[in-house]
């Protein structure tokens, strides 16, 4: 990780060298180029060397500065107002000015895209001038600059003159199979599903950039056929290379591994507001803080981090990993220990365990069928009796929302990397009308976290700020409201002699790259 | 041909039981000459023999129980045959998988699962499929229109959408704690459903040609029923192709149960079939634990092969004028 | 005669249509589409606004309609996953598909056949059943484990092959090709062996029961005895006779061999219509299912009618069903 870093900072010093190609590979195909029609980790990987938003990520996830040279709060917490860089040009040779800004804004939260709740807070956005644009929010909003860094940028002049003023989810339009940012790279084909090739683009106003001039990206679904390719040469660089397959690349010749800890927490969830489970019995046992403690003692995570996860992934105390700002230093996760879980089960009246249904996604996370069946039998040891069921995730979410589960298995990555964010969706009581909880699926509900999220949302002094987010924290962990199990490893794979960035939201910046000739 | 007597019949065909019929000469004589004389199909029944018997007793053969997990430890995970696992110190003849358990006594139960999914995947398309055949076939007409068109729509579905479809369906519909067991019949219905075609294929072609002949007529002539017919004159004479059909599906059926499991609606990863062990091992091709994916694949090919070969010498067998 | 074909046409309508009743109806039972469109931070409404817009409030009897009344008239809708129409990406990826199942076609055929008269002529002979029982070991292993282990060994430990994809293909306008470069013609090798493995050893088997069914005949045994060359006998008399089943089966097979190659296509990421279809259950793409389902099945129907109207004319004996039933 670190002679990559260093690698490529030397790399931004030299000049740009001859023609490189660098093929990689991934799982998912981003299913669309329009940067508001697809709100999820593969559209932004791609399209974050394509687009570019006002602010954006380093290489240690800090926001720093990209189409805004400078930002600044605007009187006591009414808005931010953004100073734009001048001389950005479009691939398709505009100007970016502040208009694009707007016409942005009003694409990335009209009521077709799926980027608009980033946008929940603004109460409207102005121009002022060509390179300054005024944003006011609804209250003081200390955080708005981190939740945008994937809001990108599109000339207003290229979508209006090709009719896709607004992204179209449904039917697609022009930006569906076409882009047209201000970023490093331009798109030169694309092939959903099959192919998307990307070129250097001269105009780019940066200098951070590898020696990468042209790009294709394929997707390959099964990641031991995409190992197989990386192994004998045909690819550069894959993710995720499997966590078990990770030290055979790592030994091979001519390949290696780079790890990582990803944004993404782990963990188990409870059926907090149900009067009876599925599988009967009258009684919610897990409504009891002790039984749900109990899960947290029964289940051996290091073991599981040991064999399952191959020593790849890092245990979790909370539902954000340390990465994360606004992190709760100081917590400790539930000690294995069976037989504190079966006392702490008697106590509560279940000497003999009981019955629950356990579900867990076979195909979302990685490994998640075999951490699960290793859960459930760690949680048959310590006499509960799980029914458990594993199905593709085609099925898994519809089957959360439907309320047709007890114990589930959750992953959560925060996209504003930001601890009010899982607060925000996975504990906040459900509230459809105010947006929020709407992951919470096991109805967990508590009031004084209820009544802390909107103080985080607008406190600005990060001090009580952060006093406030450790007090959710710690509510959580001791009401158990869930078990985090583990944080999700990053692990990729690449050819020797290709020297990358990885972050911890698992994109992949080609102008970080750098390959040997 | 007739004077035999009728409890005589084979119990592999029951159907043929009532009156004997020419198959079960071919049974009582030729095949067994044929079954002596062919070394191949002799292994070949007794590896089958020994992988059922296995199969029936794993309880007792197994070292342990791979179903039970609170019988399971974690950290066995990974211990290569023969060797002692590095935290626990435990030893495992065959290994262990990636959840501890003991690959030798994995394998045993899921031969069983394995087995007991192909043989009543097609025992269902079996039946289904020769007396839909059989209708089709004799009774001819809009009859035979339906049940064949209905089987052309089952061709077009593909086995795993089927499967699908019906896991759906049971989702909804069953308690949970008897999806465990349900997942095991989701199997066996959609291996079934989408096997009974060529049965009924096969049976109705058969079918069209034995009504013409003069014995259907006869029996026609003299007011004997049409099931009567159907099932006492016309099925024995066209059983030999089914029962060769029904080998081969079995070796078919039990491999389409592993590639279910390949594209993840197969037999539950707590009570895992050879096809889920197959699946689960090939993703350890490449880490080094091949054990994982050797020994069920090699079962699975021995069961598989076997059962082919007789198939094969069925086939050959069964067709009284290849001799 | 003709009256048959019009018959079968107008039921092979009726099968098309039940096809795509069954299908409509099994849909919701993949999963929900919605989920995987929206990111995590949607809305209730978000959520609603796109049921509505893709129409999957209504009944799924309605849905059927709608996909029908665009059907005929070559629309098969806008693809969830993609947002582009399914004609087009079908038309994409077709060329692939049927790439691999010819080449894998062909070598089923070719050696099927040449294995299946060898095994038949020789029929005691070691070699025959050396190949007898071997070839069994191609069907007695699942596809997907055959393909990973092809590509474990050609691609990874010996490095001769590629392991994924068509290789380059050649831009035709209107069709990909992958036979004219030679990256692509060595990307065909491991995926067609895989899936023309299992129609090769049934072939093969077919074409060894029929011959020697052919050679026990009476007209075979007065040609010898005539004292015509065995190799006359075999190629010119039997092997023709054999042929008329061995088509009709093969015929059948190519189906299955469209079918089978969803398996192998996702193997080798092998970017054909099998590997869309695994893709569209896997994201609920209902559009890209319904078109798929419906071109496989108007194919299905294709070969079976052709086959029917093969064997009315090639046996005599069933001529007359055709007219009374």
């Amino acid at each position: 990780m670190k002679t990559a870093l260093t690698a490529a900072m030397l790399a931004a010093l030299t000049l740009p060298a001859g023609a490189t190609e660098l093929r990689f590979a991934s799982t998912t195909d981003p299913n669309t180029l329009d940067p508001n029609a697809g709100n999820s980790a593969p559209v932004f990987s791609l399209l974050g060397n394509v687009y570019e938003g006002l602010v954006r990520r380093g290489r240690d996830m800090s926001v720093e500065p990209a189409l805004a040279t400078a930002w600044a709060p605007i009187g006591d917490g009414e808005g931010w107002r953004f100073t734009l860089r001048e001389g950005v040009t479009f691939h398709g040779g505009e100007a970016f000015t502040a208009e694009d800004v707007i016409f942005s804004y009003e694409r990335a939260s009209s009521e077709e895209s799926d980027t608009s709740s980033w946008f929940a807070s603004v109460d409207r956005m102005e121009a002022d001038g060509d390179f300054a644009v005024n944003v006011y929010t609804n209250g003081p909003n200390p955080i708005f600059v981190d939740g945008i860094a994937n809001w990108m940028m599109m000339d207003s002049g290229w979508a209006a003159a090709n009719g896709a003023e607004r992204p179209n989810i449904e039917q697609g339009n022009y930006a569906t199979l076409n882009a047209n940012g201000t970023g490093p790279y331009r798109i030169t084909e694309r092939q959903p599903g099959l192919k998307t090739t990307l070129e250097a683009f001269d105009g780019w106003w940066g200098e951070d950039r590898g020696n990468v001039t042209t790009a294709t990206f394929t997707p390959v679904q099964n990641s031991a056929t995409a190992v197989a390719a990386l192994l004998s040469g045909e690819l550069d660089l894959i993710e995720p290379v499997p966590v078990q397959d990770a030290a055979r690349v790592e030994t091979a010749e001519g390949v290696d591994v780079i790890r990582g800890i990803e944004a993404r927490v782990i963990m188990l969830g409870f059926p907090h507001d149900k009067d009876t489970l599925l599988t009967g019995g009258g009684v919610n046992p897990f409504q009891d803080a002790r039984v749900r403690q109990a899960v947290g003692h029964a289940i051996n995570v290091p073991a599981i981090l040991q064999t399952v996860m191959r020593g790849s992934a890092a245990p979790a105390t909370q539902l954000v990993s340390d990465a994360m700002r606004g992190y709760t230093s100081g917590l400790e996760r539930p000690a294995y220990d069976p037989d504190m879980a079966r006392t702490l089960l008697a106590e509560a009246g279940y000497p003999d365990g009981f019955a629950f249904s356990l579900k867990c996604p076979n195909d979302r996370y990685l490994n998640d069928e075999a951490v699960c069946t290793a859960i459930n039998a760690m949680l048959a040891q310590v006499g509960l009796s799980p029914a458990f069921e594993t199905m593709p995730v085609a099925n898994y979410w519809p089957t959360l929302r439907e309320d047709d589960h007890d114990m589930y298995l959750l992953g959560w990555s925060p996209g504003t990397f930001d601890a009010e964010h899982p607060i925000r969706f996975l504990a906040s009581t459900p509230n459809a009308e105010k947006k929020l909880g709407s992951w919470n699926f096991g109805g967990y509900s508590n009031a004084r976290i209820d009544e802390l999220l909107p103080m985080i949302q607008s406190e600005i002094d990060d001090t009580k700020r952060q006093a406030m987010l450790d007090e959710v924290a710690t509510l959580l962990a001791e009401e158990a409201a869930y078990v985090p199990l583990y944080v999700q490893p990053l692990v990729w794979g690449v050819r020797d002699g290709v020297e990358v960035v990885q972050r911890p939201d698992n994109f992949l910046q080609i102008r970080w790259v750098e390959m040997a000739e | 041909m007739t004077d035999l007597p009728d409890t005589k019949a084979t119990p592999a065909v029951p159907t043929a039981a009532a009156r004997p019929s020419r198959l079960w000469t071919m049974w009582d004589s030729d095949l067994a000459y044929s079954f002596r004389r062919s070394p191949v199909a002799m292994v070949a029944a007794l590896v089958t023999l020994l992988l059922v018997l296995a199969a029936v007793f794993a309880p007792l053969v197994a070292t342990t129980n791979p179903f039970d997990p609170s019988s399971l430890n974690l950290m066995n995970g990974f211990t290569p045959p023969g060797e002692a696992n590095a935290f626990t110190g435990e030893a495992f003849w065959l290994g262990t998988d990636d959840q501890g358990r003991d690959v030798y006594s994995t394998i045993l139960y899921g031969l069983r699962i394995s087995l007991f999914v192909g043989v009543m995947a097609v025992l269902f398309a079996m039946i289904l499929g020769v007396l839909l055949g059989l209708i089709a076939g004799y009774v001819g007409g809009w009859t035979e229109t339906i049940i064949m068109r209905v089987a052309d729509v089952q061709l077009t579905f593909p086995s795993i959408l089927v499967a699908m479809l019906i896991f759906g369906i049971a989702r909804g519909v069953i308690p949970i704690e008897y999806r465990d067991q349900m997942a095991i019949w989701v199997l066996i219905l959609a291996i079934g459903l989408s096997d009974w075609v060529q049965f009924a294929r096969v049976v109705r072609g058969a079918t069209l040609v034995e009504r013409n002949k003069e014995y259907v007529q006869a029996a026609q002539l003299i007011g004997r029923s049409s099931t009567a017919i159907m099932l006492r004159h016309i099925l024995p004479n066209v059983l030999s192709p089914v029962l060769v059909i029904a080998t081969i599906s079995l070796a078919l059926a039990i491999i389409a149960e592993a590639t279910l499991s390949f594209l993840g609606v197969g037999a539950p990863p707590t009570q895992p079939s050879l096809g889920t062990l197959i699946r689960i091992g090939q993703d350890f091709l490449f880490s080094g634990e091949w054990w994982i994916l050797f020994f069920p694949a090699c079962t699975l090919l021995a069961l598989a092969l076997s059962v082919n070969l007789l198939g094969d010498w069925l086939r050959d067998a069964l067709n009284p004028k290849l001799d | 005669m003709l009256a048959y074909i019009i018959r079968r046409i107008l039921q092979s309508v009726i099968v098309l249509l039940a096809v795509g009743l069954v299908a409509f109806s099994m849909f919701r039972f993949v999963g929900d589409p919605i989920e995987q469109l929206l990111g995590q931070e949607r809305t209730v409404q978000d959520v609603e606004r796109l049921r509505e817009a893709l129409g999957l409030n209504d009944p799924f009897i309605v849905q059927y309609a709608t996909f029908l009344g665009r059907a005929v008239q070559g629309d098969f809708g806008i693809s969830y996953r993609q947002s582009r129409p399914v004609a087009e990406i079908i038309a994409e990826r077709a060329p692939a598909t049927l790439e691999l199942a010819a080449v894998s076609g062909l070598i089923a055929i070719s050696l099927g056949i040449a294995l299946g008269v060898y095994t038949a002529i020789r029929r005691r002979g070691w070699l025959a059943n050396v190949v007898m029982s071997t070839s069994l070991i191609g069907v007695s292993l699942p596809t997907f484990l055959i393909g990973i282990l092809l590509i474990y060994v050609f691609g990874v430990q010996l490095r001769w092959l590629p392991t994924f994809g068509r290789g380059e293909v050649v831009d035709l306008g209107w069709w990909t090709t992958g036979l004219l470069t030679e990256s692509g013609l060595k990307s065909l090798i491991l995926p067609s062996i895989t899936l023309g493995l299992y129609q090769m050893t049934l072939i093969m088997r077919l074409v060894r029961s029929e011959m020697l069914e052919v050679l026990r005949q009476d007209y075979i045994r007065f040609a010898r005895a005539r004292g015509l060359s065995a190799r006359a006998v075999n190629f010119r008399h039997a092997l023709k006779n054999t042929l008329v089943p061995v088509i009709t089966v093969t015929g059948l097979q190519l189906g299955a061999i469209i079918a089978f190659a969803i398996i192998t296509e996702t193997v080798f990421q092998w970017p054909g219509v099998g590997l869309l279809f695994i893709n569209a259950v896997q994201f609920v793409d209902i559009p890209v299912m319904a078109a798929y389902l419906m071109l496989i099945s108007v194919m299905f129907v294709l070969i079976n009618l052709l086959v029917d109207i093969l064997y009315v004319w090639v046996d005599p004996r069933l001529r007359i069903d055709g007219r009374t039933t």
